[in-house]
């Protein structure tokens, strides 16, 4: 039997996630697309195939990714390095366009080093420890997708993966010294890029506009800005759903990454943090069907596809929030986007198969 | 089998829970910071953008005159509007060509507003009417054509055009009162604008949702003004020709108050302007002469602002004048109530006056010998006045001179009242001046006053000595017609009392009756009146001459005094021209226009009676011997044309009047008789010789102005022109001036 729990609250988020990509898309698609409908169409679309993805790989044992790791690891590099000759949008190249497809093959890293960590954790279980078992093939894997996602450019999915690389590396039982250097590697990197001009430059302006949006209201912060009156407007129950002015082409793509803001004005204080505790407990049941795995493989896969969803919900409303300078990342089953809703139900279709297994060990 | 997760992993997830926690802990503080703590400030920003802002203009209220003709009204007009970035190029092609049709705009116009792709708000016309405005709202609908719409708003008309302009004055564009009442009253009138908020998106048009909010606008109130149309049309009217006439350069002035209670029932300055467009230089001859001999820009737009600025000035109450005999009045008043004089006083002109070595001439250099004071007024005579001045002293004479209001403003509520320019009381007073000032100030020179602070200060001389404000306010009325306030005039003091007011007026009547002011006497009427003639001291025309300006002031009736009217003409073109020839007959004029109106009851003289006009009966349809004898009974004169049984037309036909013993022709049938006649000319003629011209010519005469049978009266001008064809019968009226008044009294 799946870990119930954990169904019940994807479920309620993924359907929660589509009320309000809804009706933050509502005016745009209405102007833009000139169907009011345009998106949630579409989304809900991806999401019923996303429900069977979940289906199909709750029931699949989830022994087989262990399996084809590395395979999947090297196609998404093949992917990786496809990207490069697809067309700039927005000044990068992230997406992949297979006729009317396309997706992102950073998710697929991100998904690939996930299991291929997994795997490795659990080999390694006993040397962690070492740095020629604990660090090195890590660091290995790491450095190439990583650094063809730095160039499309696409930092945020880099900060992403790099994140559940480490978590995974720490509770993967990374020896505590690793850690601290780790840390301390981390600190020197980032004063280091005090002398690059161009990094810090990029990162100073960065910075400033997120300490006073204010000051470039029109440009920088202009979303930011946006995005806090938004919130602001919400108060403690907010304007009541479907109810949100800002989402009237005042704040950019409200279906995409600053969905949250238009949540926290259509359902205040409450709704805003309701959301943050349903990803909360996602993960908290994540990690305890982690704990509760068979294997450490399985363990680890489901470590680490929780910290990807945690992780990415945190990064999305700390940014929406202006809690932490502005990057792009999208918020699981809320932000609009069919490839990644799929992939996502899919992963945790993965984490149900992995608390199937431990149920059946313990009876 | 692979080993289960450990105890370490356990430890580490469990603190990795803690660090998430407390990640998504910063983030609700944060959330808990924008939504409660900067809550409102981001509320407010929001909605600062959010929201569209429509005023409602408030109706501006309307101006009545005291019978409630409305003088100025706003219409609600629209403007109408399209956004250039809702619509496309072909739809702009559409839309040209259709305000083409509907307002006659050249399409190029809208084309090239249109291509502004950047804005949402471009007029394609302002101020239409509501037809119009739905013409072209019409048309964009029937189109489809997106972004075209209306904004309502006001226009202030006056129906009556120039009517009263120096007194109602004008809004500007941005509908405030500019000058005169409506901005004298514009907080009153122009009530408290309301507006719609609506909520928009971000590319400013309306949103698809229900937020709206709306303040209604409060409209202003309405003023009901002392101004009567009737009055104002006929004094405007009789200045609008005198000015014509004499070649007046510096504008007319003239004020109907009435005196018992200082409320204003017209107030003229002539040339006037149209409130309706007042930037238009209403005077043709002063637009011609910009047009012509100004070529350079910069100065023809200095004077163009200048000839606005005085073609808006309200001569009435705005240009201090030097009111010269009218002035004597005052004089008069306070000489009486000091009791320095009285009727029987007697004084002696040999035609000057000694005042210490100063030998101060009177206008009649020849001298008015002996007279008693009434004469002395009649006569307007300057010796007696200053010796008058020299009884009251300096110190009363002051004090009567700031009692009749003649040092403060007025108070009247319109903008821009000037103040009077005088000696002062230690001035007066001095010394080394003593009664020189004085002496000229007795008989009105060397200080100024303005009209309304003259006609004030008469008026409180002959109602028995109260001194009103005057006023033009008779109440304030909000939109639904409640009284707001009500406006009962008291006077500010009595300044004389009634019997020394009665005194005054017994001989301001006798000036009409037998002096200067002859040319004001309107039959049936007790007039009372004094002229005035000044010279302007402080300007001399290029030929060195002086300016002169020409006054009168008339009260009737004398029974029981309750209009007065004054009347100025700055700068007549014209030489030896006085008040009693060229004003007096212009406020001669005005009574006996204006007295009937007002229904002051007619009183006749016996001798009055005799020639007083008889109004002819309708006889069409009698037996001619039947219409004859009716017309005998009426005594008139019936002369029967032609042999029918009846009637069939009769000149003068009936309703109109005819002098007693006049003639009425009675046809009984179609006759080739030549029925027409032709107007002689009879200007300059005595009464006599007029009136044998006109009843030879088969016509009849009717008679206005002074008492024709009067040896020196001349006939001054006729209602039909010589040389016309005319109905023989018709009624000629020519009006009499006595051409002696000029030679007798200035």
């Amino acid at each position: 039997m799946v870990d119930l729990t954990f169904l019940l609250l994807v479920i309620i988020l993924v359907t929660f996630g589509l009320i309000v990509m809804f009706s933050a898309s509502y005016a745009n698609a209405y102007y833009y697309k000139g169907n009011s409908f345009h998106y949630i169409t579409r989304q809900l679309f991806f999401a019923i195939i996303g429900i069977f993805a979940l289906i199909f790989t709750a029931n699949f044992d989830y022994h087989i990714w262990k399996k084809y790791a590395l395979m999947i690891y090297f196609i998404s590099i093949v992917f990786l390095v496809l990207v490069y000759t697809q067309p700039v949008i927005n000044d990068a190249r992230r997406w992949i366009f297979i006729g009317s497809l396309n997706f992102q093959p950073s998710e697929i890293a991100k998904f690939s080093i996930i299991i291929l960590y997994a795997k490795i954790i659990e080999r390694n279980k006993e040397r962690m420890s070492t740095f020629l078992y604990g660090i090195w093939p890590f660091a290995l894997i790491l450095v190439l997708p990583c650094v063809l996602i730095i160039f499309e450019p696409h930092i945020s999915a880099t900060i992403l993966i790099v994140g559940i690389a480490a978590t995974m590396l720490f509770i993967g039982g990374l020896a505590w010294k690793w850690i601290v250097m780790a840390l301390g590697g981390g600190t020197a990197v980032i004063i280091l890029t005090r002398f690059i001009p161009p990094i810090y430059e990029r990162f100073m302006s960065r910075f400033e506009i997120w300490q006073d949006p204010f000051k470039d209201p029109r440009g920088d912060g202009f979303q930011t800005i946006q995005s806090l009156y938004a919130i602001g407007s919400g108060g403690l129950f907010g304007a009541g759903i479907g109810n949100s002015k800002q989402k009237y082409l005042f704040l950019p793509e409200p279906q995409n990454d600053f969905v949250f803001a238009i949540g926290c004005e259509e359902l205040g204080f409450i709704g805003a943090v309701i959301i943050i505790i349903l990803f909360i407990m996602l993960i908290w049941r994540g990690f305890a069907i982690a704990l509760k795995a068979r294997d450490v493989f399985g363990s680890m896969l489901a470590v680490g596809l929780t910290i990807q969803v945690g992780l990415q919900a945190f990064l999305n409303i700390a940014v929406v929030t202006n809690t932490i300078p502005a990057t792009g990342i999208s918020l699981p089953f809320f932000s609009y986007g069919g490839t990644s809703l799929i992939m996502l139900l899919a992963q945790m279709g993965i984490v149900l198969n992995i608390s199937r297994y431990s149920a059946i060990e313990k009876e | 089998m692979q080993k289960s997760p450990s105890v370490s992993m356990r430890k580490r997830i469990t603190i990795m829970i803690v660090i998430l926690i407390v990640c998504f802990g910063f983030v609700v503080r944060q959330l808990y910071t924008i939504q409660f703590i900067d809550g409102k400030m981001y509320t407010q920003r929001a909605l600062s953008q959010q929201l569209k802002t429509t005023p409602i203009t408030p109706n501006r209220g309307k101006i009545y005159d005291r019978n409630g003709n409305v003088l100025a009204e706003s219409e609600t007009v629209w403007n109408v509007l399209f956004s250039p970035a809702d619509i496309t190029d072909s739809e702009a092609k559409l839309l040209a060509q259709g305000m083409h049709e509907i307002f006659g705009i050249e399409e190029e116009v809208i084309l090239k507003k249109a291509s502004d792709k950047t804005k949402y708000y471009k007029e394609i016309k302002k101020r239409v009417s509501k037809e119009y405005a739905d013409a072209a709202i019409k048309f964009a609908a029937d189109n489809k054509i997106k972004g075209v719409y209306l904004q309502e708003t006001t226009k202030r008309s006056y129906p009556y055009d120039t009517l009263a302009s120096s007194v109602l004055g004008f809004v500007n564009a941005e509908n405030k009162g500019a000058y005169g009442l409506e901005a004298y009253f514009n907080s009153t009138l122009s009530g408290i604008p309301g507006r719609v908020v609506t909520a928009k998106n971000a590319k400013g048009s309306e949103m698809s949702f229900r937020y709206q909010d709306v303040y209604n606008s409060q409209d202003g109130d309405s003023i009901v003004t002392t101004l009567d149309a009737t009055v104002q049309q006929i004094l405007e009217r009789n200045l609008r020709s005198a000015v014509i006439e004499h070649g007046v350069k510096n504008r007319a002035a003239g004020i109907f108050m009435d005196i018992k209670n200082g409320e204003i029932l017209a107030m003229v300055t002539m040339p006037d302007f149209n409130p309706n467009e007042p930037n238009k230089i209403a005077d043709k001859e002063v637009q011609l002469r910009l047009d012509t001999q100004v070529t350079d820009i910069q100065e023809y737009n200095k004077l163009l602002l200048e000839a606005q600025f005085d073609q808006w000035n309200n001569k009435c109450i705005s240009e201090p004048y030097e009111p010269g005999s009218v002035f004597k009045i005052v004089t008069l008043a306070a000489g009486l109530e000091t009791g320095v004089i009285n009727p029987s006083s007697t004084f002696f002109c040999p035609g000057y006056h000694m005042v210490g070595s100063v030998k101060k001439s009177c206008w009649k250099l020849t001298g008015h010998g002996a007279q008693i004071l009434t004469q002395a007024v009649q006569n307007s005579c300057n010796p007696a006045f200053m010796m008058i001045g020299s009884k009251i002293g300096a110190e009363k004479f002051y004090d009567f001179f700031e009692a009749f209001g003649l040092t403060d403003t007025t108070g009247i509520p319109l903008p821009g009242e000037a103040e009077s320019l005088y000696h002062s009381k230690k001035a007066l007073m001095a010394p080394q001046d003593y009664e020189n000032s004085l002496t000229s100030c007795a008989f009105g020179q060397t200080f100024k006053v303005t009209p309304i602070q003259l006609i004030t200060a008469v008026a409180a001389a002959c109602n028995g000595g109260y001194l009103y404000e005057p006023t033009l306010i008779k109440r304030v009325i909000d939109s639904h017609g409640n009284i707001v306030s009500e406006n009962n005039p008291t006077p500010k003091r009595q300044v004389i009392s009634e019997e020394t007011s009665k005194l005054v007026c017994e001989m301001l009547e006798n000036v009409v009756t037998e002096g200067s002011g002859k040319n004001a006497y309107v039959a049936g009427y007790r007039i009372g009146g004094k002229t005035g003639t000044s010279e302007k001291i402080d300007l001399e025309n290029n030929t060195g001459k002086k300016e002169h300006i020409l006054s009168f002031v008339g009260i009737a009736p004398m029974d029981d005094p309750q209009y007065a009217c004054l009347v100025l003409l700055d700068e007549p073109s014209l030489t030896n021209a006085y008040g009693s020839t060229i004003a007096a007959p212009v406020v001669g004029a005005v009574l006996a226009e204006t007295l009937p109106y007002l229904n002051v009851e007619k009183k006749f003289t016996e001798k009055e009676l005799a020639k007083a006009d008889i109004k002819v009966n309708n006889y069409i349809g009698f037996g001619p011997h039947a219409a004859k004898s009716s017309l005998q009974k009426s005594q008139l004169n019936g002369k029967v044309i032609g042999y029918g049984k009846e009637i069939i037309k009769q000149v003068p036909s009936a309703g109109t009047s005819v002098p007693r013993n006049g003639t009425v022709l009675l046809y009984t049938e179609e006759t080739d008789e030549n029925t027409m006649a032709t107007v002689p000319d009879v200007r300059g003629k005595t009464g006599m010789e007029a009136n044998k011209l006109i009843i030879n010519s088969g016509l009849n005469i009717r008679v206005t102005g002074v008492n024709f049978d009067n040896e020196y009266a001349v006939a001054a001008s006729q209602d039909i022109p010589a040389g016309k064809q005319v109905e023989r019968g018709t009624v000629i009226t020519v009006d009499f001036v006595d051409k002696n008044v000029a030679t007798m009294w200035p």
